[in-house]
């Protein structure tokens, strides 16, 4: 569903994202892990097609990011750091808006909103201004942005950052679901996060990243088979030395 | 293109759940009432002293359209020229601050679908206010003979700098991510623009042949100003064609400048 081929970045001096490459097949959930600043957030806006790779290619879908960008754009839901909404207005006019630009023909928008809302949990709020949202709730809004065109990709930023331990519960839950699915509801998911235990809990494998280099890409069952936890993966391969710290 | 309409709407209806809609209409609808009345009691005066001092040569060539119609249309595009950045500052640089830049950069939209439908959604508050404006010069038909070519010439001319103004903002708004900085940078474009006519009176550019010519054209009020005495001309026409379409290619640019870096 994701095949990137050698994702490079380069920022003037600065090396982001060194020759990256890796491919996810359909239904899997995959952790990007690494510390803050490892470049995940940069790959994965190269994924998305909101900047272009320095080097390297990569293909959503089928569809390449450079030859056909708009078909590449329109496979993936992607959710940034930080949602991307507009505070002025109500969950339901958002999301009827994000429908129409994400090419949601127009008889299938109405089905295509109450579904995500639904997804989300977000019925009982569908007629509030965002502005005068929770930070749970906006965090949902920006989920149910991501999934309301139904791509067959996701990709989420740090989705649970920032969100008190019920609400991090419940947004787990809900990714978990969304990958869980069958057929063409089943959605391929790439999330990333410097909380192992959030890898743990959604992801069945992990690529780990550390400044711009793939470090790891391993699927959580072999590394149990092999005796390995996350941590001490984490801790050799960014060279901290008290890995529960960095799990923090 | 398919979703210029889309971006637009959702454009028009951000600004009126905002206050600055509402703010924008209520201070021009005072200022415009307000410089209405003042013409027609200037106007009123200067017909009783033409009558009081029997000059009715004077008082023949008396015209409703150029003492009064123009001069008003004249002060609201100043009014304009401070109230459209209120409109446009937040067209671009509201994106950037919500974070909402990247929802529409990796959405299928292509660059120029966000740029037209910006604009246009913009462009069509600015048509609002000078519709409005339009209700003053139609009381004067209830009660006067004003000629409605003029009439009409000089509402297109105030809708043309209203869209020129609105293209200007647009661009100073995809410069930054903070809305005073893109009112602040539109005003003062604004203003110079203003001002170029008078720059090159200065002499200090050059003769009237050469750069001096040059600014000349390039200020909006030269052309304004022949559509408020009724001449239609394509000249015309084509300075705000071409104003609006350079602004508006500036602004694609530093919109996808983003993807550069």
């Amino acid at each position: 569903m994701i095949e990137a081929r050698a994702l490079t970045k380069r920022y003037g001096e600065v090396l982001a994202v060194n020759s990256v490459s890796f491919k996810v097949e359909r239904g899997e959930v995959v952790g990007f892990l690494g510390p803050n600043g490892a470049g995940k957030t940069t790959t994965m806006r190269m994924l998305t097609g909101f900047v272009p790779p320095t080097d390297g290619s990569a293909s959503i879908a089928g569809h390449d990011i450079f030859e056909d960008p708009l078909a590449a754009r329109r496979s993936v839901g992607y959710l940034p750091e930080t949602p991307p909404l507009y505070p002025e207005m109500t969950v339901t006019s958002y999301l009827r808006y994000v429908a129409a630009i994400k090419d949601v023909p127009r008889a299938r928008r109405r089905e295509a909103i109450d579904r995500a809302l639904e997804r989300c949990a977000l019925t009982q709020v569908r007629g509030r201004v965002i502005g005068t949202l929770s930070k749970g709730f906006r965090q949902r809004v920006g989920l149910a942005q991501a999934i309301v065109h139904d791509p067959p990709v996701l990709i989420l930023d740090e989705p649970t950052v920032g969100l008190d331990p019920v609400q991090i519960g419940e947004i787990r839950g809900l990714i978990r679901d969304l990958a869980s699915g069958s057929g063409d509801s089943q959605h391929t998911v790439v999330l990333s996060t410097h909380i192992m235990a959030e890898v743990s809990a959604i992801c069945r494998r992990v690529i780990l990243i550390n400044e711009g280099h793939k470090r790891v890409d391993a699927s959580l069952d072999d590394l149990a088979r092999e005796g390995r936890s996350l941590e001490s993966l984490f801790a050799r391969e960014t060279g901290s030395e008290t890995p529960v710290e960095a799990a923090r | 293109m398919r979703h210029v309409p889309t971006v637009a709407m959702r454009e028009l209806r951000s600004l009126f759940v905002s206050p600055v809609a509402y703010v924008v209409l209520s201070l021009f609808c005072v200022l415009a009432g307000l410089f209405f009345v003042i013409g027609v009691a200037a106007f009123d005066t200067w017909v009783r002293q033409l009558m009081q001092f029997q000059a009715f040569d004077q008082l023949q060539e008396l015209n409703l359209n150029d003492q009064l119609v123009s001069n008003f249309y004249d002060t609201m595009s100043v009014i304009l020229l401070i109230l459209t950045p209120a409109v446009t500052m937040g067209l671009f640089a509201a994106e950037k601050t919500n974070g909402t830049q990247e929802l529409l950069l990796t959405s299928p939209l292509t660059i120029w679908d966000i740029v037209l439908g910006k604009y246009l959604g913009a462009a069509l508050f600015v048509a609002l206010l000078v519709l409005l404006v339009a209700a003053f010069p139609m009381l004067l038909f209830l009660y006067g003979d004003p000629e409605i070519g003029k009439t009409v010439s000089g509402l297109i001319g105030l809708l043309l700098v209203g869209w020129t103004y609105t293209a200007m903002g647009c661009f100073a708004s995809s410069l930054t991510r903070s809305q005073i900085v893109s009112f602040l940078i539109t005003l003062v474009l604004l203003l110079t623009l203003l001002l170029l006519p008078a720059i090159s009176d200065l002499g200090v550019v050059g003769d009237a042949e050469g750069l001096g010519r040059t600014l000349r054209w390039l200020s909006t009020g030269e052309h304004f100003q022949q559509l408020l005495k009724g001449l239609v001309d394509t000249a015309d026409l084509a300075y705000f064609a071409v104003i609006i379409g350079s602004m508006l290619l500036l602004t694609k640019a530093a919109v996808e400048s983003v993807r550069w870096r």
